[in-house]
């Protein structure tokens, strides 16, 4: 008997496992066009056509930033809930409904995608951020709508079980594992308003043609309403790794219990109210509304902060129970060959880094000498890409055995990959950031003009074009390490001497939080309050200026007929002069 | 053994940043390396770490496995 | 396993070899760690006004003041 997870919840191990699979998958497809792109863009490899480079991108966009992040996180939430409350499901059938119909939407998202590779008329080229004036097919909306669906669901799903286990402990506190969930699903709900207004009232009915037109700035806002806290949809299940996990695997008790509480209430209120921070640029948005943004955004670096403080303070207490010293030794008393522990604290290290990068694009002047630019690239794989994607590998290795009953494969070769990993970002996200500094831009299949060269401060844009291209293969190397790890766990045979499924003890436990922290309702009506606030005087200008439904718009399938040239001014003009340009010009080139 | 091995992995993986960022610092106080240059700087660097790292300590190597891990 | 404080207090791992409590515990290591990230952050705020600021006309929060002082455009 060794206590593992699948021994006490057989039912949910499997569903945890189905996610984490689903997540694995999305993120092997995903990889493979991470490379594609970076072999392309760099020019050391240019097997497809560069019309084709936004497919791609498209696809390894939507599947590492909402299929295998997500994917994860319900994975992770699920396990939370259940191990925390000590209880089963309430329903494993409804638990497999929200998980099929996740799994129906992907594959519906996917098909457009995917069949923009090939000559039908179908595509959805759109990037992961969807907004107007690119239009896909509708079936990639209405799969992404599933999708969504498919996450409420899964809320409901875990708030069922909450109230469940309130009505047999009335007088206890919420356990943490289950507080993180529940504030950040109240967090995804509020957000996701965004998104869904976005896709049912305008994108949706607008590629099915039964509007015209749609306003391109009131998508893209409503776009960012929810683009900003999905920032957070992916980082709150590696806070939560980092707060429960991190601990116990260094060998200490999590620092405070009631300041986690407070880090996660504070990103439940704080999140939704800054998208407009993506939005630095858009013309038609006044700079007071941006001005606020800023002020939100700024705010948010307090959780993060505090984050910082007690997850560090939680190491440190493990290094020195395991017998470190110093004010920098114990770091040598930490576990590093420990690929769950040292790929957290690597990710989280990373972290730290994208931290400055953050407050160059938060601060509203800055940001104009980084928008759009390969910066931005570099800085969000930090986040999503490392610190986000590098703890989901390493809690990977102590999930494994979780929720299939096998031993890991080999703890030597996931040390290598998440080490390699780290390396590999290292190079690669480097170089897009100076190369972001140089005005190289993003989401540019060729970023090389005739007449015109790119200067580098130090080195040259080749050097940088190499590194980026040398990042890019030691993660490709560090991604098929990782598979072997999971493909050869899932071969293994079962094992009985597996860690028992625990997770952290506190220094200072709940008893020692206010209980006005566990209030879910206040926290959630202050948070739509100050939604309120950021949000309805921007959307009624952009709505008075620019119509619900828009001034007439040319929508942009992007299977490039006439070329390049073509779409950026089309682009270019649709945006800042709006209509009749944009008509005058495609009447003379598309005719 | 110094450190564990483990460790030792990720001490020389923090050599990437530092090399990386170094050529970068380097520049603004005018010294301008080369790629070359600096990727010898850091398989030097590399092998300083592993030196150090490996140099059995004067005494007790017995208790080696003891303290690391 | 949903853990109170005391009920799991014993559960440690193999390598623990001292138990360190809530009141004995000083965290001057996350201080100086912290304290060195610090450092490093300001030190790139101020690399970075060199690079964005120096010999650049005031951007947007800079031209809303001027323009609330003087209430005259910039550019
Ligand atoms: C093998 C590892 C990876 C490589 C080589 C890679 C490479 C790249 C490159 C070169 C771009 C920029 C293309 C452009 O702007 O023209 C990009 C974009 C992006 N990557 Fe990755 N990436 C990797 C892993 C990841 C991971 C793990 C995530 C998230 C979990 C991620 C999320 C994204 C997102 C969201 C974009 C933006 C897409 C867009 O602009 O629409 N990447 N990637
Ligand atoms: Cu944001």
């Amino acid at each position: 008997m060794t206590n593992t997870y699948i021994e006490s919840f057989p039912a949910e191990a499997k569903v945890v496992r189905a996610a984490f699979y689903s997540s694995f998958l999305a993120l092997a497809i995903g990889g493979l066009f991470g490379i594609v792109q970076t072999l392309h863009r760099t020019g050391y490899y240019r097997f497809m056509d560069s019309a084709d480079y936004y497919t791609v991108l498209t696809a390894h966009g939507v599947l590492l930033a909402i299929t295998f992040t997500i994917f994860f996180l319900v994975g992770v939430f699920t396990w939370a809930v259940t191990t925390s409350l000590d209880r089963p499901v309430e329903d494993i059938r409804f638990t497999w409904v929200w998980y099929g119909l996740m799994v129906v939407g992907t594959v519906l998202t996917a098909i457009p995608i995917f069949a923009g590779f090939t000559d039908s008329e179908m595509s959805a080229s759109v990037l992961f951020t969807f907004y107007a004036p690119l239009q896909g097919h509708p079936l990639f909306y209405f799969g992404l709508v599933l999708f969504v669906v498919g996450t409420w669901l899964a809320g409901a799903d875990w708030f069922r079980s909450w109230w469940a286990w309130k009505q047999e402990h009335p007088d206890e506190r919420i356990p943490l594992p289950t507080f993180m969930v529940l504030t950040t699903t109240l967090m995804w709900y509020i957000a996701t308003l965004g998104v869904a207004a976005a896709i049912l009232l305008f994108l949706l009915p607008w590629s099915l043609g039964l509007v015209e037109s749609v306003n391109p700035l009131l998508t893209r806002t409503l776009f960012w309403f929810f683009g900003h806290p999905v920032v957070y949809f992916w980082l709150m299940p590696a806070y939560m790794m980092w707060y429960i996990m991190l601990p116990k695997i260094s060998g200490g008790k999590l620092f405070s219990d009631p300041l986690a509480r407070v880090v996660f209430v504070l990103f439940l209120i704080l999140s939704v109210p800054t998208g407009i921070h993506h939005q630095y640029l858009d013309p038609g948005i006044a700079e007071g509304f941006k001005f606020i943004a800023m002020t939100n955004t700024m705010f948010l670096l307090l959780p993060s902060l505090l984050t910082a403080f007690t997850v560090v303070a939680s190491m440190e207490h493990g290094a020195r129970q395991r017998g470190g010293t110093g004010y920098l030794g114990w770091l040598k008393a930490l576990p590093w060959r420990d690929p769950v522990f040292a790929g957290m604290a690597l990710a989280g290290l990373m972290f730290a880094a994208a931290g400055f990068s953050g407050m160059i694009n938060a601060g509203m002047n800055i940001n104009y000498l980084v928008h759009n630019t390969f910066w931005v690239v570099g800085h969000f794989h930090l986040t999503v890409g490392t610190a986000v994607a590098l703890t989901f590998m390493a809690v990977t290795y102590w999930f494994l055995p979780q929720v299939t009953g096998k031993e890991l494969w080999s703890r030597s070769v996931a040390l290598g990959q998440v080490v390699l990993w780290f390396v590999g970002m290292t190079f690669m996200s480097n170089a897009m950031h100076r190369g972001g500094l140089l005005g190289i831009p993003r989401r540019t299949a060729e970023p090389q003009y005739e007449g015109f060269e790119f200067e580098a401060a130090v080195g040259s844009v080749g050097e940088l074009d190499a590194q980026i291209a040398l990042g890019g293969a030691l993660l490709t190397l560090s991604l098929v390490l990782f598979f072997a790890n999971v493909i050869g766990t899932a071969l293994n045979s079962r094992s009985d001497d597996l860690p028992a499924n625990e997770y952290a003890d506190t220094l200072s436990g709940p008893s020692d939080a206010p209980l006005v922290l566990d209030n879910l309702k206040l926290w959630t009506a202050i948070a739509i309050v100050l939604v309120i606030f950021a949000y309805s005087f921007p959307l009624l200008s952009i709505i008075e200026r620019g119509g619900l439904f828009g001034p007439e718009l040319t929508e942009l399938p992007v299977s490039i007929g006439p070329g390049l040239e073509y779409l950026s001014t089309t682009t270019v003009s649709t945006v800042t002069t709006a209509g009749e340009t944009a008509i005058a010009i495609i009447a003379g080139v598309g005719s | 053994m110094r450190i564990s091995k483990g460790a030792l992995l990720v001490v020389i993986a923090f050599t990437a940043p530092l090399i990386v960022e170094l050529r970068t610092v380097l520049a603004w106080v005018n010294v301008e390396l080369t790629v070359l240059e600096s990727a010898v700087l850091g398989i030097g660097l590399i092998g300083v770490l592993l030196v150090w790292a490996l140099w059995p300590q004067s005494q007790n190597n017995a208790t080696e496995s003891a303290e690391t891990e | 396993m949903s853990q109170t404080a005391d009920e799991k207090a014993r559960s440690e791992t193999p390598e623990h070899d001292r138990e360190i409590g809530h009141d004995e515990f000083d965290p001057i290591g996350t201080l100086t760690l912290i304290g060195i990230y610090f450092l490093i952050l300001v030190f790139l705020w101020f690399f970075m006004y060199f690079v964005e600021f120096l010999g650049n006309d005031p951007t947007v929060v800079g031209g809303t003041l001027v323009f609330a002082a003087t209430g005259e455009r910039l550019r």
